[in-house]
C-alpha cells in the first residue's frame, strides 16, 4: 500500500514551490473567485478536520478510540494552510474518499487525489525535468513531488512576492534533508553519509550568507530564459553553477530566477541598476551605480592620461633645455 | 651638508611596502569583484574575493602598525604641516610641479629629518593615512561581517551605505596611488625617490 501511495506521489506535478508554468484549467478552476460564503463552507467543514488534527485536538480528543501517537504525526497548522497556495481548498478536496467518517476507511490513503490530478500539464513538464534530477538517479522509488512540496504550507514563489521569504521558504527545503542526518538517511542510500554542507560549499566564500539571500537552487538548476520558470532537474555538485559571474555581474542570473516575479518593476531607483535586487540584496557586480562608475573610471583616465601628458612633457622640456644649454 | 642624508627608519620602510602591495592587491581583487563581468575577467571572482578579504584583514594589521609606530616614535608630527607660511608653500610646490619643474628650476623643499615632507604631502598623507583609511578599514570590516550593517535603509539593503563609502574612499586612495608613484618619479633622478624609499638614504 505504501508503494502504491508513494507511486501515486511520484507522478504528481507541480506544488510549485519553485514557480511552475501557468496551471491547467483545473488548477486554475479551483483558485478562481470564491464568494465569501463559499469560503466559510470550506472552513467549516475543514474544521471538523482539524478538530482532530491539530494540537488542541490532540490534547483534548473530541472522539474516543484515537491513536494519539499516530495522530500526533498528522497534525496540521490551520494558519499555515490558510496562507499556502490551497488555502481555498477544503481538506476533501484532496483526502476524499473514505475520510468521512471515523475510524477513517482503511484504504482511504489510496484514494488520495495525486498533484497530477489537478496539475496535469505541469505535471507532464516536471516529469521530464525530474528524470534527470539527481534526486531521480537513486531516489525515484522514496522521491515525489511533495517530499519536496509540502501541499499544506507551500506559496509559489511569485505570491510570496518577497525575495527573503522565497528564499527561506525554498532553502528550507533543500537544507530540510541535506542539513540533517537524520532526514538525510531517511532518503540516502544505505552506507551513504551525509556530506557536510558547510564543507562541499568550502569554496563560496560567504557560504551561509548566500542560503540566507539566494535559494540552493539558484546554482544547482539549469539555466533559464526570461520569463521560463526554474526546472526540477536538481543539479548534483558536479554540474551545479560554480561561476560566480553568473549571478554576480550587471546581468545577473538572478533577474530570470529568484527575481524574475519582479523585473517588470525594474525603475532604476536612484540611478542604480538592479535596483529591484538592491532593495533586499546588495551584491557585489550586480547592484551597481552605472553613472557613477562611468565618472569614476572618467577620473581613473583623466587621472592616468593628465600624469601621462605631465611626464611627457617634462621628458621634451628636459630636451629643450639641454638643447638649449648645449646650442 | 652632507652628501646625504639617513630620513628614514626600517620600520617605515617595511610599513611602507607592506603597505603598497596590500592596497595594489586590495585595488586589483576590489575591481574585480567590483567590476565582475563574464567579459572582463581580471581575477576569478571567488579567488578574488577570498584574496581581497585576507589583504583587508592584513592591512588593518599594517595600518594599527603604522599608527602605533607613529605614536612611538612621534613620526605623527611629519604629517603635521608647520606654520608659518603654509598657503605659501603650497602654492609653490603646485607652481612647481605645475612650472617650475619644466624650466629647471630646484625643488622648493629639501627633505630633512624635522621635515621630511614637503607641506603639499603633508596634507595629502594625512588625509590619506587618518581620514581616508579609517573609512575604508571600518567599511570593510563591516563587509567582512555584514551583520553589523543595518537591514535596510531608504528602502534598500542597509549594506548599501557602507558599500559605497567602501568603493568611494577605494576611488580616491587608487587615484591618490596613481599620482603617488607618478610623484615618486619627480626627484633629482627619476629613480631618487624609489631609492630613498628602499634605502632609506636621501641623496642631497
Amino acid at each position: 500500500m505504501r508503494s502504491l501511495f508513494n507511486k501515486l506521489l511520484a507522478i504528481v506535478g507541480s506544488f510549485a514551490l519553485l514557480a511552475l508554468p501557468p496551471m491547467p484549467a483545473q488548477a486554475q478552476n479551483a483558485t478562481a473567485v470564491i464568494s465569501p460564503e463559499q469560503l466559510a463552507k470550506i472552513h467549516a467543514g475543514n474544521d471538523k478536520c482539524l478538530a482532530c488534527h491539530s494540537q488542541a485536538g490532540v490534547e483534548h480528543p473530541p472522539l474516543a478510540g484515537m491513536d494519539l501517537k499516530k495522530l500526533r504525526t498528522l497534525i496540521r497548522d490551520a494558519d499555515a494552510f490558510y496562507a499556502s497556495d490551497h488555502q481555498r481548498l477544503s481538506c476533501t478536496k484532496c483526502h476524499n474518499e473514505g475520510y468521512d467518517d471515523f475510524p477513517h476507511a482503511a484504504d482511504a490513503k489510496d484514494n488520495t487525489t495525486t498533484c497530477s490530478d489537478c496539475h496535469s500539464k505541469s505535471a507532464a513538464i516536471v516529469d521530464k525535468q525530474f528524470a534527470n534530477s539527481v534526486h531521480a538517479k537513486n531516489l525515484s522509488d522514496k522521491f515525489t513531488c511533495t517530499t519536496c512540496h509540502n501541499p499544506h504550507l507551500m506559496r509559489l514563489a511569485a505570491k510570496l512576492g518577497d525575495p527573503q521569504k522565497i528564499v527561506a521558504q525554498d532553502n528550507r527545503v533543500c537544507l530540510g534533508c541535506h542539513d540533517s542526518d537524520e532526514q538525510f538517511a531517511k532518503f540516502a542510500p544505505e552506507k551513504k553519509s551525509r556530506p557536510l554542507i558547510d564543507d562541499i560549499h568550502s569554496w563560496l566564500p560567504n557560504t551561509r550568507l548566500h542560503w540566507k539571500h539566494v535559494r540552493c537552487v539558484e546554482c544547482h538548476t539549469p539555466a533559464v530564459a526570461a520569463g521560463e520558470p526554474i526546472s526540477h532537474e536538481i543539479f548534483n555538485k558536479e554540474k551545479a553553477e560554480k561561476n560566480c559571474v553568473t549571478c554576480h555581474s550587471a546581468n545577473s542570473a538572478l533577474k530570470t530566477r529568484l527575481y524574475r516575479h519582479l523585473v517588470k518593476e525594474e525603475e532604476h531607483r536612484l540611478g542604480f541598476a538592479n535596483s529591484i535586487i538592491l532593495a533586499s540584496s546588495y551584491m557585489p557586480g550586480v547592484t551597481r551605480h552605472p553613472l557613477l562608475d562611468a565618472l569614476i573610471l572618467i577620473a581613473f583616465g583623466a587621472t592616468f592620461f593628465g600624469l601621462l601628458a605631465h611626464g611627457l612633457g617634462r621628458i621634451i622640456a628636459h630636451y629643450i633645455r639641454r638643447r638649449k644649454n648645449h646650442g | 651638508m652632507a652628501d646625504r642624508e639617513y630620513l628614514l627608519s626600517p620600520w617605515i620602510r617595511i610599513w611602507h611596502w607592506t603597505n603598497a602591495v596590500l592596497i595594489i592587491t586590495l585595488g586589483v581583487t576590489g575591481m574585480s569583484v567590483h567590476f565582475a563581468d563574464p567579459n572582463l575577467p581580471l581575477v576569478e571572482f571567488s579567488l578574488a574575493v577570498r584574496i581581497h578579504n585576507i589583504a583587508g584583514v592584513c592591512l588593518i594589521v599594517a595600518y594599527s602598525f603604522f599608527v602605533i609606530g607613529n605614536i612611538v616614535t612621534g613620526n605623527w608630527w611629519q604629517f603635521v604641516p608647520k606654520p608659518p607660511g603654509i598657503m605659501q608653500r603650497m602654492i609653490e610646490q603646485t607652481r612647481w610641479y605645475a612650472y617650475g619643474m619644466f624650466v629647471g628650476e630646484p625643488h622648493p623643499h629639501t627633505p630633512s629629518k624635522e621635515q621630511n615632507f614637503n607641506v603639499l604631502q603633508a596634507v595629502t598623507y594625512w588625509n590619506i593615512m587618518y581620514l581616508l583609511m579609517p573609512v575604508i578599514l571600518v567599511s570593510g570590516l563591516v563587509y567582512l561581517y555584514p551583520e553589523f550593517a543595518p537591514d535596510t535603509l531608504f528602502g534598500f539593503d542597509g549594506l548599501l551605505p557602507v558599500a559605497m563609502l567602501h568603493y568611494l574612499s577605494a576611488t580616491a586612495i587608487l587615484l591618490f596611488l596613481l599620482s603617488h608613484i607618478y610623484l615618486g618619479t619627480t626627484g633629482k633622478t627619476i629613480g631618487q625617490l624609489f631609492k630613498m624609499m628602499i634605502t632609506g638614504w636621501h641623496e642631497h
